[in-house]
C-alpha cells in the first residue's frame, strides 16, 4: 500500500515536472483568445465569376488592368460567304480598369467593341465572410451604367443609349475549395427596341467556384431572366470555366453565350442557347492584371 | 498515508506555484519573413506571434497565426493563405524548444536555441543562434532563422519558381513580460 502511493506520487511529480516543459507552455499559448477576426479570402478568384461580377472587391489601392475576348463563328444563316476565317469569324473585346479606394468599395470603367459600349460600376462590400466571427457570408452592392451605340436610330440622345444594372451579390465560401453565390438583378433600360418589351426586367444570378489545386479552379454561373423580352427569343446566360492564376496576373478562360460584356446586355439579351454549334458557341478568354500603388 | 498525502499536495502547490511565477510571455511578437531573388523581392511581417518562456527551465513556446502576416501587396496575402501555406488547413506554425545554457540574471547572452519548427503539419529540427537580453523584468529575444521551403512541402508552379526563394529567411524579435493573470 505504502509502496503503491509512493509510486502515485511519484508519477505526479514526473508529470508536474513535464508540465513545466516546453509543450504546457505551447499548450497556455493555444488558451490564448485571438482578438483579430480574420476575413474568408477567396470567395471567387477575381472581381469577376466569368461574365458576371463575383462578391469580391480588392482591398486598397489596388489596380486591376483587364483585357477581355470573345470569339465565335457565325451560324449557317448568318453567313455570307463560307467560313475560312483564321480561328473564329467574330471577336468582340473589353478593356478595363478596376480601382480599388478602400478595402470595401471598388470602381471600374470599361469599353467593349460590341455596340461601342461605355461601362463603369461601383461595388461596395457590405457584409465580410469571417473565419472567426459571426458573418457567415458576403455581400456587395453593385450599380452600373452603360452607354451604348443603338445601330439604325441616329436619333437617339444620350440618355436614351443608357441602362442600368443594380445587382446584390450574396456569396458564401462553404468549404476551402466550394463557394457559391446568389445574385437579384434589377436592370432598367432608357429605351427599348420594341413596345412589346419591358424597360425593367428582374433576374436572378447562380455561381459557383470549385477549387482544383493551389492556383486552378473552376466556375459556372447562370442567370434566370423572370420576364423575358417579348419581341425576341432569349436565352439565360450561361458560363463554365477555368480559373488561373499566376503570381499578379489572372487568367481565366470560359466557354459561354454571349459576346457581350455588360450585364444589362449580357443577362437579357443573349440570343443563343448554349451549345457547340457554330454560332451559339463563345469561347473567351480574360487576363487581368494586378498593380498595388 | 496521511503523510504521502500530504507531501503529494505538496508537490502540485509547488509545482502550480512554480509555473505561475516563472511564466513570460509576449502577445505582440514580431515574425518577419523575407524571399529574395532575382526576379522579386517578397516581405511580409506579423506583428501577433505569441510566445513564452520559462525563466527556470529555458523552454520556449512560439505560435504564429499564418493569416496575421502583412504583405505590400495585398494580393500576396491572398495567394499565400490560399495557395501556398494554405491556411485554412494549417492555420498556425509552432515553435517547441530549449534555450541551452540560460541564465535568467544576465543582462546579456547569446544562446542557442534548440527545438522544433512546426509548419504544415512538419516538424523539423532547428538550432538558432539567438540574443537575449534582459531590461529591468522584460526579456527579448532576437534570432534569424532559414526556412527550405521544399521541407515543408510548399509548392510552387514551374513557372512562379524563379519570383520564390528556394530558403526563406525568417526573423523574429520577442519581449517577454511576466504573465499577468
Amino acid at each position: 500500500m505504502k509502496n503503491k502511493s509512493k509510486l502515485i506520487v511519484f508519477s505526479f511529480f514526473i508529470a508536474s515536472i513535464y508540465n513545466i516543459g516546453a509543450q504546457s507552455l505551447l499548450d497556455k499559448l493555444k488558451a490564448e483568445p485571438i482578438d483579430t477576426t480574420f476575413y474568408t479570402e477567396a470567395t471567387f478568384k477575381g472581381t469577376r465569376v466569368g461574365v458576371g461580377h463575383s462578391v469580391e472587391t480588392r482591398k486598397k489601392n489596388s489596380l486591376e488592368i483587364s483585357v477581355m475576348n470573345r470569339f465565335w463563328n457565325l451560324s449557317r444563316e448568318e453567313e455570307t460567304e463560307t467560313s475560312n476565317s483564321f480561328i473564329a469569324d467574330r471577336m468582340s473585346s473589353r478593356f478595363g480598369i478596376d480601382y480599388s479606394f478602400t478595402d470595401r468599395l471598388t470602381y471600374g470603367v470599361g469599353f467593349s467593341t460590341l455596340n461601342n459600349v461605355l461601362d463603369n460600376y461601383v461595388k461596395y462590400r457590405l457584409i465580410r465572410q469571417q473565419d472567426n466571427g459571426p458573418n457567415k457570408f458576403s455581400l456587395t452592392a453593385f450599380q452600373s451604367a452603360t452607354h451604348r451605340s443603338i445601330p439604325g436610330n441616329t436619333n437617339a440622345n444620350f440618355n436614351d443609349r443608357l441602362s442600368f444594372t443594380t445587382q446584390l451579390l450574396f456569396a458564401r465560401k462553404f468549404t476551402r475549395n466550394f463557394s457559391l453565390q446568389i445574385s437579384p438583378t434589377y436592370i432598367h433600360r432608357s429605351t427599348v427596341s420594341s413596345d412589346l418589351d419591358d424597360n425593367n426586367q428582374f433576374a436572378v444570378g447562380f455561381a459557383a467556384r470549385y477549387k482544383l489545386k493551389g492556383h486552378t479552379s473552376i466556375f459556372s454561373e447562370y442567370f434566370y431572366v423572370a420576364n423575358e423580352l417579348n419581341s425576341v427569343e432569349t436565352f439565360g446566360v450561361f458560363s463554365l470555366g477555368v480559373n488561373w492564376e499566376l503570381s499578379d496576373l489572372l487568367l481565366q478562360f470560359k466557354m459561354t453565350n454571349t459576346g457581350n460584356f455588360v450585364e444589362d446586355a449580357f443577362i437579357t439579351q443573349t440570343r443563343r442557347n448554349f451549345n457547340f454549334e457554330d454560332g451559339n458557341f463563345f469561347f473567351g478568354f480574360h487576363a487581368t492584371y494586378f498593380i498595388q500603388l | 498515508m496521511l503523510k504521502t498525502l500530504l507531501s503529494f499536495f505538496i508537490f502540485i502547490s509547488l509545482g502550480c506555484v512554480v509555473i505561475e511565477a516563472q511564466d513570460y510571455i509576449d502577445r505582440q511578437g514580431e515574425i518577419t519573413f523575407f524571399s529574395y531573388t532575382s526576379v522579386e523581392d517578397i516581405q511580409a511581417k506579423n506583428n501577433q506571434g505569441l510566445s513564452s518562456i520559462s525563466l527556470e527551465t529555458g523552454d520556449i513556446a512560439v505560435r504564429i497565426l499564418m493569416k496575421a502576416f502583412v504583405f505590400k501587396k495585398s494580393l500576396m496575402h491572398e495567394h499565400f493563405n490560399e495557395s501556398y501555406i494554405e491556411s485554412d488547413l494549417y492555420p498556425e506554425a509552432t515553435f517547441l524548444g530549449k534555450i541551452i545554457d540560460f541564465n535568467q540574471d544576465d543582462d546579456e547572452q547569446i544562446r542557442i536555441i534548440k527545438g522544433d519548427f512546426q509548419l504544415r503539419d512538419v516538424s523539423k529540427p532547428f538550432e538558432i543562434k539567438s540574443k537575449i537580453t534582459k531590461e529591468n523584468n522584460t526579456y527579448s529575444i532576437e534570432g534569424e532563422l532559414e526556412v527550405n521551403i521544399e521541407d515543408y512541402k510548399i509548392k510552387v508552379p514551374k513557372l512562379l519558381s524563379p519570383n520564390i526563394a528556394k530558403t526563406i529567411k525568417v526573423s523574429f524579435k520577442f519581449q517577454y513580460r511576466p504573465n499577468e493573470k
